[in-house]
């Protein structure tokens, strides 16, 4: 579904992706971790060309993102992607970014798309606030917009950017939950994240990256149980021990 | 010094200023519009990708604003006619009015797009969107909500602009001042009643910007 193959990246002299191969299948949840700076975001916004690549190739369901002449338009309309700061549409309600894109982009009529944005809303739990503003909305509630405007797009794949990161703590579990559910219907995803909690329950497989380089590569059991590598103990030590 | 104010000469000369109010009012309304969607235009392609289109809005917006909108004009009226391009002289004045005023508006939306966070952007990206699509969905209902406070500004600014009009022989109510001072020579009672006028138009714009605030900008803050 994935698929990285010698991976280089820099923003200027800052070598932020260094060699990185990865294939991830269908079905799969992949929690990125790693130190901040270790490249763990940029590797997941390459995905969609949010920023582009200067050497190897990435392939995202047979369509090849590296290529500067391929349209990207099809490729990122098939991709959810959540931000660590929302993001959502200050000027729209939470009905309106979730149909914005499905209209625009996919040419959905106004009531077809206005359906869909209701049941993703309720399917995050947010039916009771369907007409409100980003602003009258807590951090979770607004993680989870995100999440289903996100998901009105049919997405193959979503991906997830630190989602918890800027939420107080009692808002954290109800993103997280929305994102196990999802894992357990099936979706592919990559998820960039601090909660190690959710990676042991739901991920597939855990990459470990620092300084650009992807160190470990493992079931989230081994690597939390038994790190391969001495970077990798250390982490984990300073974030289970914080 | 009351006494000696005229005020039955300002009633005789109501008709006209009456005439030149409208006058005013129309060809600062189109001018206006025209201002405004030059200025989305210009800035669309200012900050657009095509690099020649971005050079000539920088061109457009750099030579209007450091020019006196008394030579454009006069460069519109004389030196147009000569290069055998002729429009009347009210066409002159609103498409003087209209591209001063367009390249200001092009700098005040030019500020409000790039106030709008980039997650934003990004986030259009992601869901699909190009960039005239995010253009229009996502940042300019933002930037032009944020801009309305200096978007009046530079209305009021035209309105008052307009008034350089009378120095083309449109009329307008500057125009009803100076007709009244030459015909009766009565210059405190001409002018005083043109500025009324000129506040009156103030305050509809004030009225009326206050009116798309309420609707245009950030519901959720009501």
């Amino acid at each position: 579904m994935i698929s990285f193959k010698k991976v280089d990246k820099w923003f200027g002299d800052l070598h932020v992706l260094n060699d990185i191969n990865i294939e991830v299948a269908q079905g799969e949840v992949v929690v990125v971790c790693g130190p901040s700076g270790s490249g763990k975001s940029t590797l997941i916004r390459c995905i969609n060309r949010l920023e582009p690549i200067q050497k190897g190739e990435i392939v995202v369901d047979n369509m090849a993102v590296h290529d500067k002449k391929i349209n990207m338009t099809k490729v990122r309309a098939d991709i959810g992607f959540v931000f660590q700061s929302f993001n959502l549409y200050p000027h729209m309600t939470a009905l309106e970014n979730t149909t914005i894109a499905p209209r625009k982009v996919k040419n959905m009529s106004k009531k077809e798309a206005e359906k869909l944005g209701r049941k993703m809303l309720t399917r995050v739990g947010l039916e009771d606030r369907i007409d409100h503003y980003p602003t009258q909305l807590s951090g979770g509630q607004q993680q989870r917009v995100a999440i289903a405007r996100g998901l009105c797009m049919n997405p193959k794949i979503m991906l997830f950017d630190e989602p918890t990161s800027a939420l107080d703590p009692e808002m954290i579990n109800e993103v997280l939950d929305v994102m196990r559910d999802l894992a357990k219907e099936g979706m592919t995803m990559m998820v960039v994240t601090h909660e190690m909690g959710f990676a042991r329950e739901v991920a597939s497989r855990v990459v470990f990256m620092d300084e650009g380089k992807i160190i470990e590569v493992a079931p989230p059991n081994d690597f939390f149980t038994n790190p391969q590598t001495e970077r990798g103990k250390y982490f984990l030590a300073s974030i289970l021990t914080h | 010094m009351l006494e000696a104010f005229n005020f039955r000469v300002i009633l005789e000369y109501m008709p006209l200023y009456g005439q030149c109010f409208l006058a005013t009012l129309w060809m600062s309304g189109l001018a206006l519009l025209g201002a405004i969607l030059v200025g989305i235009v210009a800035c669309g392609m200012r900050l657009g990708q095509v690099r020649s289109l971005s050079v000539l809005a920088g061109i457009f917006i750099e030579s209007i604003r450091s020019t006196p909108l008394l030579v454009q004009l006069y460069f519109f009226y004389f030196g147009l006619p000569t290069l055998g391009i002729m429009f009347p002289e009210w066409v002159t004045g609103v498409i003087a009015l209209t591209l001063n005023s367009g390249a200001y508006y092009a700098e005040i939306i030019r500020s409000g797009i790039q106030s709008i966070d980039s997650g934003q952007t990004e986030a259009g990206i992601a869901s699909g969107m190009n960039y005239f699509q995010r253009m229009r969905y996502i940042i300019l209902p933002q930037a032009l909500g944020m801009t309305i406070r200096p978007m009046l500004g530079q209305a009021i600014v035209l309105v008052k602009d307009s008034s350089l009009l009378s120095l083309i022989s449109i009329l307008e109510l500057t125009r009803a001042g100076q007709l009244l001072t030459s015909d009766r020579f009565m210059p405190a009672e001409g002018f005083l009643t043109t500025a009324v006028f000129y506040l009156i138009l103030y305050y509809m714009l004030k009225w009326f910007s206050s009116w798309s605030e309420k609707r245009l900008i950030f519901r959720e803050a009501h």
